[in-house]
């Protein structure tokens, strides 16, 4: 399947094409996220400070993650160039590790202040975990078959492993995909908890052990489609779960989505191919259990613009090759690859169009 | 306060609650006219924030609305909120 459209939406700004600013101009320091008795770093998304609020305007019910999904998912689709009767057709499938968690826990709070008979009817359907891809179906006119993936780590590769098989059989042409997380007070609360926060705000993916994470949230969203179009970012070539080593290692550049959400993530090293250069960029956007989203955007984009982006933060205490300076490039093959706390691994394979 | 203060608090009171809880976009309190119709082609609003306003009055009110032919004529302004709200709350 071929990657036609992408849309994202991140502390760093609106649209692929400020995705792609964000990864010439390198790291930015993130904002403070107050929770409780403390404040931490954490990449947040400003929708208030969003100048074109146009898709924004039929969402006035929505909640945060909602609306952070249903931009990002119009920015793919806009992007695909996708013309009226196709865009109707298409299928969605979001994939979150979280979901409306945020939306949840207002609603469970407005039972213990209010009872169960004056909670927001509103607050509860945004808390179901349909909503966001109900809101993007709604606001985008589609009609086709509309799926939430939840899966802590690998959510975003499952979602693509299903519209892979949508498109295999089938039963659409074209397939909206993407991820969306949030980030909070209560992500905030749970991340200083149980994770080691990355004080000076840089998430620095070489390091490994101890890692350290900045929390992180938005959407990355992927038009893919079964159609031959001259205009693709890439083509998805394959998906590999676990221990599938099967075949060839192909790779030109490994993008790894180490970002400190498991304190030690030393697993990648080992997923490393000699005179195979490494890059991460999860300390552009932050630590994500989706963050391969934007990992994949990243790959699609270099591998479309045909250039190597330097790693935002190149802190490389075991000198491994790494990408430290953005460069052209001839790329025919990336890796973006994700780890689990249980090092369980998960591998998209992108390919030049 | 007087009755008349009273109302005009609850007024604004009601207003701003509805812009805050219902997400209105681009409508600032002081823009929604006294009498002006809340729902179709007046502010616009629907049925799902006809809900949402029953839930809000018995939050911030403590008055219930069973009876929603009778709320059809309560929810038809401010004007009717806000009378309604002022004959009905609890004394404080």
């Amino acid at each position: 399947m071929k990657i036609i459209g992408i849309g994202t939406l991140f502390s760093g700004g609106r649209g692929i094409d400020a995705f792609q600013q964000a990864l010439a101009k390198g790291w930015q320091a993130p904002s403070p996220l107050a929770c409780r008795d403390r404040t931490l770093p954490a990449y947040q998304v400003d929708l208030d400070g969003m100048a074109d609020r146009t898709v924004l305007k039929k969402l006035r019910r929505a909640d945060k993650l909602s609306k952070i999904a249903v931009v990002a998912a119009s920015d793919a689709v806009a992007d695909s160039g996708l013309g009226a009767a196709e865009q109707q057709k298409m299928g969605v499938i979001v994939a979150t590790a979280f979901g409306a968690h945020a939306t949840t826990f207002a609603f469970l709070d407005g039972i213990l202040e209010y009872g169960d008979a004056a909670v927001s009817p509103t607050i509860f359907s945004n808390s179901v975990h349909n909503a966001a891809a109900s809101y993007i179906s709604s606001a985008l006119a589609i009609q086709g078959p509309t799926l939430t993936v939840t899966q802590f780590f690998f959510s975003f590769q499952a979602a693509l492993q299903l519209a892979d098989a949508w498109l295999r059989e089938g039963r659409v042409e074209d397939v909206l995909v993407g991820a969306v997380d949030q980030v909070g007070e209560v992500m905030g609360y749970i991340a200083a908890s149980r994770l080691a926060i990355a004080r000076d705000g840089r998430i620095k993916p070489f390091v490994f052990s101890p890692a350290e994470a900045v929390p992180g949230e938005g959407a990355a969203f992927f038009v893919m489609s079964s159609r031959d179009r001259g205009s693709a970012y890439c083509t998805v070539d394959g998906l590999r779960f676990h221990d599938d080593l099967s075949g060839p290692v192909r790779s030109d550049l490994d993008i790894l989505d180490a970002d400190g959400l498991s304190i030690d993530e030393s697993s990648y090293i080992s997923s490393l191919v000699p005179g195979v250069p490494a890059a991460a960029y999860a300390p552009l956007y932050g630590s994500m259990m989706i963050g391969s989203a934007f990992s994949c955007a990243a790959g699609a984009l270099m591998l479309k613009e045909q250039r190597c982006f330097a790693s935002p933060v190149p802190d490389n205490p075991r000198g491994l090759a790494i990408v430290r300076e953005p460069a052209d490039s001839s790329i025919e093959f990336i890796r973006c690859i994700r780890y689990n706390c249980s090092t369980d691994r998960a591998v998209i394979e992108l390919k030049k169009a | 306060m007087s009755k008349v203060e009273e109302l005009a608090q609850i007024k604004k009171d009601l207003k701003e609650m509805l812009v805050r809880d219902l997400s209105l976009e681009d409508v600032r309190p002081e823009e929604i006219k006294d009498d002006e119709v809340l729902f179709g082609e007046g502010l616009g609003l629907d049925s799902l924030d006809a809900v949402e306003i029953v839930v809000l009055l018995q939050r911030n009110f403590g008055l219930e609305v069973k009876n929603m032919d009778q709320g059809k004529e309560i929810f038809r302004s401010i004007d009717t909120l806000a009378n309604f709200v002022l004959e009905n709350k609890k004394p404080s």
